[in-house]
């Protein structure tokens, strides 16, 4: 799963940005206005954690900015005001959630697991596919009910594949939601991750569809 | 973060801190004690003291013109007449055989006729006299010693007869005014005219008098008339005045109605059209509340900036603490909660403290409460609660819609924290002002954590994040606006949190 951090306080960035990758998230980061309305308009993120002081472009015009292109990436927004007149502007905008300053990493971390969630039609917590289940209020998966040790690469993998377990999941897409803005794409290294996750997954399996993507599948080929 | 509870005394010292505003009030304070009788305290007092002051001085005064130019006049008429009997016995006067003196005709006619009246003459010549009828035979001498004795007169008058006061006029042609006592005590008024010595005829002195009374008479009579005129003068002035400074001040009066509006917040501003001395008065009390009220939200932005500002790295601290090496036992983390606390408390504070005050604007409640449920369907998006409106349409309430988000955001958040599902909003028009209810179907209130939920910086959970002081700054809010809040149980079983806000 792949966020975009929107905030101009560098040592607040900084900790948040630590906080997120140490629960898996890779991260795109911007520090005004301008370079996030740029970065949401032309890159693909599951979810966007947005201050709204922000320099050069305020944080709501940006938001309008992005629901005024059809961008529908949940938006969770982060600020210091917190009347509710300000929080009602900020849902009148468009954003998803409402966070205010300051904060717990793991209220963070929950609520942007749950805005993914229910970005993906999920409404439940629990996303389950066969054997295979993944409990978006802990962030963790397991295998027949035992929990299922990944790496960070191979958790975004997965996460991205099973809440969009009704789809094929472009390959590109998928390589933008893994790696980092600044990481160094390897574009085989998707492959090995793969193949990593179908030896722990099994009988879950994830399909290859040539020239498009990957699907998870829930067991056996039909 | 863990919470805690607020230090000890922190929500007394709050309860007890004296309202930020005093309670808007019509009535000005008692009057000032009066100094003197020409204290600041009351201008009308003032005005009506020095109108009645120079309204007396100037009848005094016109009464005193007048009198003096009355008894001119009356005396002169007076003398006219005297001075016409002296022309009359002058001209008669001749010498009969044996140096007696006659007249060649009989100027007794009235009122020289009447004995004892006042009006007598008299005339002397060498060693003899005439008289009129009304002397009866007696002397003006007889009580006027200082009568001249034309025998000794070389032709001139020398000082009054009967005063010591010097002739003014020496033209020995004209009779001199006098004063005198007739021979019964009675006051004269005297014209006495000296003839000078012609040929071998000796100098004469003629007399005429007229009773003082006919002079004071009609003087007192014209002077009591004069008097009511004057008084009804005086009266008229006087109630002039009353009605011209009533009305004068009349806009003073609706000045200071107008304040108290401003004061207790009906008005933003002391309104349109004055008189043209109380223009500049209106238009600097004006430039005073603008004043006022740029200072105050200076002030309010000035907070807002300082606790905003705090934010961030209090949010860098909080996430930087949550690393445990950091904060091995969670004390740092329990003191950065801390200062949180003091940070939004304040600043809600701050916020609330600055409201109530001239910003009432109508607000439809459809508005808000549409997009509260928008941001509480979001908010609670994991909870998938239904939150149920129910309100007439049309239905507004004299509130900052600013102030609505407050107080309903926080009574609506507080029932989605304790709710299992429902939470039901409703507002109606009573008496009383404009009712909304907001209910949940969570465990409800006894009814002392009731009072302590609403008790100010009181906070009901301090385990569920985020608004503990909500309920009580609702109150709070509602308060200023001269409404309130009350908590009872609901017919869904959890908490109803009725709030009253002005129509």
């Amino acid at each position: 799963m792949k966020l975009l951090l929107v905030e101009d306080d560098a040592p607040l960035a900084a900790e948040i940005a630590k906080a997120l990758r140490a629960e898996n998230f890779a991260l795109d980061h911007a520090a005004n206005g301008e370079d996030a309305q740029h970065l949401g308009e032309t890159e693909t993120y599951d979810a966007v954690v947005l201050d709204l002081g922000l320099p050069r472009r305020d944080g709501l015009t940006v938001l309008q900015a992005w629901r005024a292109a059809g961008r529908t990436v949940p938006v969770l927004v982060l600020t210091a005001r917190d009347g509710w007149s300000d929080k009602v502007a900020g849902f009148k905008a468009g954003a998803d959630d409402f966070l205010v300053k300051p904060f717990r990493v793991e209220e963070l971390v929950i609520r942007l697991r749950a805005l993914v969630r229910r970005a993906t039609a999920h409404g439940a917590s629990r996303v389950t596919c066969g054997p295979l289940s993944y409990e978006s209020g802990l962030g963790t998966f397991e295998r027949d009910g035992l929990p299922l040790k990944l790496t960070g690469l191979e958790w975004r993998v997965l996460s991205c594949l099973i809440l969009h377990k009704d789809g094929v999941m472009p390959r590109s897409q998928l390589i933008e939601r893994v790696y980092d803005g600044d990481a160094d794409v390897d574009s085989n290294s998707v492959e090995v991750i793969i193949t990593r996750l179908r030896r722990k997954i099994a009988p879950a399996r994830i399909e290859g569809v040539r020239g498009h993507g990957y699907r998870l599948l829930p067991g056996d080929p039909a | 973060m863990t919470p805690t509870k607020p230090p000890a005394g922190h929500a007394g010292a709050i309860g007890h801190e004296p309202p930020a505003k005093p309670a808007p009030s019509d009535r000005p304070g008692p009057p000032p004690k009066p100094v003197g009788l020409l204290h600041l305290g009351s201008l009308q007092r003032r005005l009506l003291l020095a109108a009645l002051g120079l309204v007396t001085v100037a009848l005094l005064v016109a009464g005193l013109a007048i009198g003096l130019v009355l008894h001119r006049f009356v005396r002169t008429q007076l003398d006219s007449r005297l001075d016409s009997q002296l022309v009359a016995l002058a001209s008669s006067l001749e010498r009969g055989p044996g140096d007696r003196l006659r007249l060649d005709r009989a100027l007794d006619g009235p009122p020289f006729d009447r004995p004892r009246s006042g009006w007598y003459w008299q005339v002397r010549q060498g060693g003899r006299t005439l008289r009129a009828e009304s002397l009866q035979g007696e002397s003006l001498e007889t009580r006027n010693p200082r009568l001249p004795d034309p025998s000794a007169l070389g032709g001139s008058v020398p000082g009054g007869p009967g005063s010591a006061r010097p002739p003014r006029d020496r033209d020995p042609d004209r009779p001199q005014p006098g004063d005198g006592t007739g021979p019964w005590g009675e006051a004269l008024i005297l014209r006495i005219q000296v003839l000078p010595a012609q040929g071998d005829t000796p100098p004469a002195l003629l007399i005429a008098t007229a009773p003082a009374k006919a002079l004071n008479g009609p003087l007192r009579e014209a002077g009591l008339t004069l008097a009511a005129i004057l008084g009804i003068l005086g009266l008229c002035l006087v109630a002039g005045t009353v009605l011209q400074v009533r009305l004068g001040l009349r806009p003073l009066e609706q000045l200071r109605r107008d304040i108290a509006e401003v004061r207790a917040g009906r008005r933003p501003r002391i309104p349109g059209p004055q008189p043209a001395e109380i223009r500049p008065l209106v238009g600097e009390v004006n430039a005073l509340l603008d004043q006022n009220a740029a200072n105050l939200e200076r002030a309010r932005t000035h907070v807002a900036n300082l606790a905003h500002g705090l934010k961030t790295p209090l949010a860098t601290l909080t996430l930087a603490l949550s690393d445990r090496t950091r904060d091995p036992d969670g004390r740092l983390a329990e003191l950065a909660g801390a200062m949180d606390r003091q940070v939004r408390h304040h600043l809600r504070r701050a916020r609330a403290a600055a409201l109530g005050g001239a910003t009432r604007t109508r607000t439809e409640l459809a508005g808000p409460l549409a997009d509260l449920r928008t941001t509480f369907g979001r908010l609670y998006a994991e909870k998938r609660l239904a939150l149920e409106l129910d309100l007439p349409a049309g239905l507004a309430v004299a509130c900052d819609p600013q102030d609505i988000d407050e107080m309903l955001g926080n009574l609506i958040d507080n029932a989605c924290q304790w709710s299992r599902g429902r939470v039901r909003v409703s507002a109606a028009a009573t008496e009383a002002g404009i009712a909304v209810t907001v209910v949940d179907d969570g465990p409800g209130l006894d009814a002392e954590a009731a009072a302590r939920a609403v008790r100010p910086g009181g906070r009901l959970d301090e385990s569920v994040p985020g608004h503990g002081f909500g309920l009580s700054i609702t109150r709070e809010l509602a308060e200023l606006y001269g409404g309130g809040l009350r908590l009872t149980r609901s017919d869904l079983g959890g908490l109803s949190a009725r709030l009253l806000l002005p129509a």
